[in-house]
């Protein structure tokens, strides 16, 4: 049992050198220059978050199906905050229902999407490009900030604002997951989704 | 030779031996007090273990929900009822409204399986009543707030009352099929789809109800249940009576009329819960 023990070459009570010592290379060095840019290791593209946006920003425009393809949640999480802060600028402290809203809605397309297409789709998906579409309703409400909205002229910019974001979410969806002739009932739960939204920037 | 079950190294051999402090090769030794400050963090192999633990913990996690989703869901049977498309459900929402002009009420089938909702108007699907059923909770909600009467816990109030009355529907009528011992192919979705199918009217009844007041929603809400109640007799009837009833033939028996009286109360029922549903969110 204790014949082919290997001798014991390590250094008790000596400091081994295991690194490079701090004094003779600066305090930043090769190890900084060889890493990756930050955002690349983040995952944060910049150049396909403006694709995106243009995409929801242009309704007339046709979608590309392979934007979807990687799930990026920088974008709508940065979306979903600007809304927030410009509820709170009008007075709204509404964070909670925001999230509460926004979590159960994903839910409810991410279940409703995952039985009407032939391919599924994953849950970071369509949180991405709901997140995304809710970039008119950032406008909406920054429009309550000044005026209020409960008159006519409310009524329709409201129906105006959802109806664009809800026709953008559905025309990616469509797009993405190759589903013909339900633009519509795509659109409709978005539509009912991005209403609550409004509820909340309108009352 | 090194027993495979000792814990540690067995140094007593060694030439520089020591006691206490002996560092094991890497793992849970001092190596973070040790290496440089802006090494990554993720260098550490405590932390690495933990991410690849915590990411293989997901990954079978998610493997369990795959395998066993189909034992609560079934998602494949479910697909089938929402494989439809805007032409369908516009023509649907014009029978439930209208109905009366429409001559052919049997389902088509295709090899033995009922084809899906997008090639056969007469086929439940549940896209119609899963929307409608959202729907009518939030224009619950918005008639309510009209009213100042609203607040957020409301809403899943309104949501599971209507779910609890469409819950006792569903055990209800599937307990008078079986004392009756009907021999039919009308599944429990089936069921579900048709019970879903009056949310519609009573969405239109709130609505007209919101707009017009009063009278408004009496109208609206009479149309609906009338076409609801021929809707719902002309569609059971095929599902629920023998073959020649169904053809317009009556047949004489006591089976044909014990069946007969099921629909109509199947049928009866639509209307009232339509009203019981929605009087009170209309003042």
């Amino acid at each position: 049992m204790m014949q082919s023990q290997q001798p014991y070459t390590g250094q008790i009570f000596q400091p081994t050198q295991a690194y490079t010592p701090v004094t003779s290379q600066p305090l930043y060095g090769n190890s900084f220059e060889d890493e990756p840019p930050l955002l690349e290791e983040l995952g944060i593209n910049f150049d396909h978050i403006w694709q995106k946006t243009l995409t929801v920003l242009h309704p007339l425009k046709v979608a590309d199906g392979s934007i979807m393809n990687e799930t990026d949640l920088a974008g709508p999480m940065v979306f979903c905050l600007a809304f927030g802060a410009t509820l709170l600028l009008a007075g709204k402290i509404q964070f909670g229902y925001v999230y509460g809203i926004s979590a159960i809605g994903c839910l409810g397309m991410f279940c409703l999407l995952n039985l009407m297409s032939m391919t599924g789709v994953s849950f970071g998906c369509v949180a991405s490009v709901l997140g995304y579409c809710l970039l008119p309703m950032i406008l909406l409400s920054s429009f309550a900030v000044i005026f209020s909205l409960q008159g006519m002229i409310g009524i329709i910019l409201t129906a105006g604002i959802i109806g664009w974001c809800s026709f953008s979410a559905s025309k990616i969806f469509i797009s993405a997951l190759a589903m013909e002739g339900q633009q519509l009932l795509v659109a409709y739960p978005c539509a009912l989704l991005y209403g609550v939204f409004a509820l909340i920037s309108v009352f | 030779m090194a027993d495979p079950h000792q814990l540690f190294d067995d140094t007593s051999s060694a030439q520089n031996r020591g006691y206490g402090a002996q560092r094991a090769p890497g793992s849970l030794g001092y190596p973070a007090a040790s290496t440089l400050p802006q090494a990554a963090f993720l260098a550490d192999p405590m932390s690495n273990m933990a991410m690849a633990y915590g990411s293989s913990l997901a990954a079978q996690g998610k493997e369990l929900v795959d395998k066993n989703i189909d034992r609560f869901i079934p998602v494949t049977k479910l697909k089938y009822y929402f494989a439809v498309d805007t032409l369908y459900v516009g023509k649907k929402l014009g029978l439930l409204f209208f109905p009366y002009l429409h001559q052919d009420w049997e389902v088509q089938y295709q090899q033995d399986t009922p084809v899906a909702p997008r090639f056969d108007v007469n086929a439940p699907d549940l896209y119609i009543p899963a929307m409608a059923f959202i729907t009518y909770v939030l224009v619950a909600g918005l008639a309510l707030g009209t009213q100042d009467r609203f607040s957020p816990d409301l809403l899943g109030l309104q949501a599971s009352s209507a779910l609890a009355w469409l819950t006792l529907e569903v055990l209800a009528i599937l307990l008078s099929l079986y004392l009756v011992t009907v021999n039919t192919d009308l599944t429990t979705i089936d069921l579900v789809a048709f019970l879903g199918y009056k949310y519609v009217g009573m969405i239109g009844g709130i609505l007209m109800g919101l707009l017009f007041g009063k009278i408004g929603y009496y109208v609206v809400l009479g149309w609906c249940c009338v076409s609801i109640f021929v809707f719902m007799i002309r569609t059971l009837r095929l599902k629920i009576l023998a073959e020649a009833a169904a053809e317009g033939v009556p047949v004489r028996g006591a089976r044909n009329q014990l069946r007969m009286y099921l629909t109509m109360a199947v049928a009866a029922t639509q209307p009232l819960l339509m009203y019981w549903l929605t009087f009170h969110l209309v003042r």
